[in-house]
């Protein structure tokens, strides 16, 4: 017991976050404002934190965040030790520096680079929306190439204000939309740029007899595409829902990680078992000797034979307890399920309007309808407005 | 051995195992941290990605400013003459602090041109107007008849460009970044010079992020 008390891993925070709001209490620690936590979750929360400052209009407490974070996940961790030891028997996976599954790190670059495009710096945002896609790609899994549809058209959308070629990454975006969506062509005289996102995006889950399988749910949105209706209403922009994050999360084939989760898995109930069969065997043993004795015989060595077996069983019951099967929950909670985009060209000058969600059949989900203010400026700069349906 | 002592030994043993994988920092590569390293810029340092780095900014400034001092219209010229640098173009999937590379390539060029060159400061071109405004008007005393336009123009135009290609397989990530760099003449548009390096990188993540 006291051996298990000292290996205890920390509270998962997942089970913390849903007694809280079991209790009524805030659900998620962007809703808490929960300050920086341990220095292996430090990407966690400079991912939430840069979301939220998104959603408020803080650009540079945003953009801070998402360069912190990209530091750290942008580059090839190696011979780290507190991976090596999450991939151990004895530690949890939750014990290495979380970087993400790769939707959530997609989109720190999809973030990144709608604040590269505002700061005038389209070809870093283009970078950014490259990488999103390399991160997305699945090597050596047919079917789990990278499919974001926005980050190819963002990419040849920056190639054209570059005076570059957008037509092959149009081509893959429009191979990657099929045949029920039209993409717009590129409009490189378009100088009001919309990134718009609704819908609470994939939450995880340990799923498997030891929470050794990671999965993915989504609460599908009643929000399934949004508009923009300016000046008055003369002016209708579509926001198409182009990406769900949701199916991201879920069509990218397995994880190096999981293969060893299973491992670990397959440890803990072998050692369990054996802890069993080894304490029913004393069990048996034990009997044995006593048997022996109340007849007037030499029971040591089936006492001995009894002890050896307890002390078996023991070893094997506290490996298994001590085995950390779990996945890794954690988690960028504070995501959006759909993203949409679309660019307009309009007067220098302050353009108001309303943004409104439409649900499946295209009726407006009056409820969640929002007042904008569009500012263009007139030295020929892009005006980028970030829209979400999503508070924090 | 009698039943009590095998039974001590093997709770000592088993004691033994199961603290010792309770040690907080064991098998912990560095628990202390690591105490911070001075290193050259040009120096692989031990937190790397396949992206560009501080290492491949000064091997490749480096080797750009060796080759633009020997072209003769540079080595040769009579009077020196003025280059404006324009900004470099990223087209490779990483983001950059583009104004680093033109910096360097500037202080790496007035440092070993020794007067070979000069750079027109376009940055600072609107402060400059407004100065001139104000000399103009009065409203700030002048050394010198301000009225005359005397911002030089530029004789070439420097810029860069980055391109890169990415591989990604099971058995990693590569990434190959060209760095090319020319020199434009401004009166005949014509590029009287250009070079180039390439760096390839690759690797594999630990499995704990695959």
């Amino acid at each position: 017991m006291l051996w298990l008390g000292g290996c205890a891993t920390l509270p998962d925070d997942i089970a913390a976050d849903r007694a809280r709001a079991k209790a009524g209490g805030p659900a998620t620690a962007a809703d808490r404002g929960a300050p920086a936590l341990a220095e292996r979750n430090r990407v966690l929360v400079d991912y939430r934190q840069a979301a939220t400052a998104l959603r408020a209009g803080n650009f540079d407490e945003a953009r801070t965040r998402l360069d912190d974070a990209i530091l750290r996940i942008g580059g090839i961790i190696t011979n780290d030790a507190e991976a090596a030891r999450a991939r151990g028997l004895f530690a949890a996976e939750s014990t290495k520096p979380f970087i993400g599954e790769p939707y959530e790190r997609v989109m720190a670059y999809y973030y990144r680079g709608i604040l590269y495009w505002r700061d005038g710096q389209p070809d870093n945002a283009r970078a950014c929306f490259r990488s999103g896609q390399v991160i997305d790609s699945e090597p050596g899994q047919n079917g789990y190439s990278a499919d974001y549809v926005l980050l190819d058209y963002l990419d040849g959308f920056a190639s054209v204000k570059l005076q570059a070629d957008g037509a092959d990454a149009w081509a893959r975006a429009q191979t990657r939309a099929g045949e029920s969506k039209t993409l717009p062509a590129y409009d490189p005289a378009a100088n009001v740029l919309v990134f718009a996102e609704f819908g609470y995006g994939p939450r995880k889950i340990a799923a498997g007899e030891y929470g050794e399988k990671l999965r993915f749910q989504t609460q599908d949105s009643p929000s399934r595409s949004a508009r923009l209706l300016l000046d008055e209403g003369r002016l209708v922009v579509p926001l198409p829902a182009y990406d769900d994050l949701g199916f991201q999360a879920t069509t990218r084939g397995g994880r190096v990680m999981d293969h060893i989760l299973g491992n670990k898995a397959f440890f803990k109930a072998g050692a369990d078992t054996a802890g069993n069969v080894a304490l029913a065997g004393a069990v048996v043993a034990s009997e044995q000797a006593r048997r022996r004795e109340r007849r007037g015989k030499d029971g040591d060595d089936a006492e001995a034979a009894a002890i050896g077996l307890g002390i078996i069983g023991l070893i094997s019951k506290v490996a298994a307890a001590a085995t950390q099967t779990q996945a890794d929950t954690r988690q960028w909670d504070n995501l959006p399920q759909r993203l949409s985009f679309a660019a307009v060209k309009l007067p220098p000058g302050e353009h108001r309007g309303r943004l409104e969600f439409l649900d499946r059949e295209g009726h407006v989900l009056a409820s969640r309808a929002q007042t904008v203010a569009i500012s263009v400026p007139a030295d020929g700069r892009d005006a980028v407005v970030f829209l979400s349906e999503l508070k924090r | 051995m009698n039943s009590s002592s095998r039974l001590l030994a093997a709770g000592l043993l088993a004691g033994a195992a199961f603290f010792s994988g309770c040690a907080t920092t064991a098998g912990v590569q560095n628990p202390c941290g690591v105490a911070v390293t001075e290193m050259r810029p040009d120096e692989r340092g031990f937190v790397a990605g396949t992206g560009i780095e501080s290492q491949d900014m000064v091997a490749v400034t480096d080797k750009m400013a060796r080759s633009i001092l020997g072209i003769a219209p540079i080595a040769r010229a009579q009077v020196p003459p003025s280059i404006v640098l324009e900004p470099v173009v990223n087209n490779t999937r990483f983001p950059i602090n583009k104004d680093i590379f033109l910096t360097r390539l500037r202080t790496q060029l007035n440092s070993k041109a020794m007067g070979q060159v000069s750079f027109l400061d376009r940055e600072m071109m609107k402060t400059l107007e407004r100065e001139r405004e104000l000399k103009r008007s009065g409203q700030v005393t002048s050394s010198s008849d301000p009225r005359p336009v005397e911002f030089g123009g530029a004789d070439y135009f420097l810029t860069g460009k980055l391109d890169g290609m990415t591989t990604r397989t099971s058995q990693g990530t590569s990434d190959y970044v060209l760095y090319s760099f020319r020199l434009t003449d401004a009166r005949t548009s014509r590029i009287v010079w250009e070079d180039s390096a390439e760096i390839k990188k690759q690797g594999l993540e630990d499995a704990a992020y695959r």
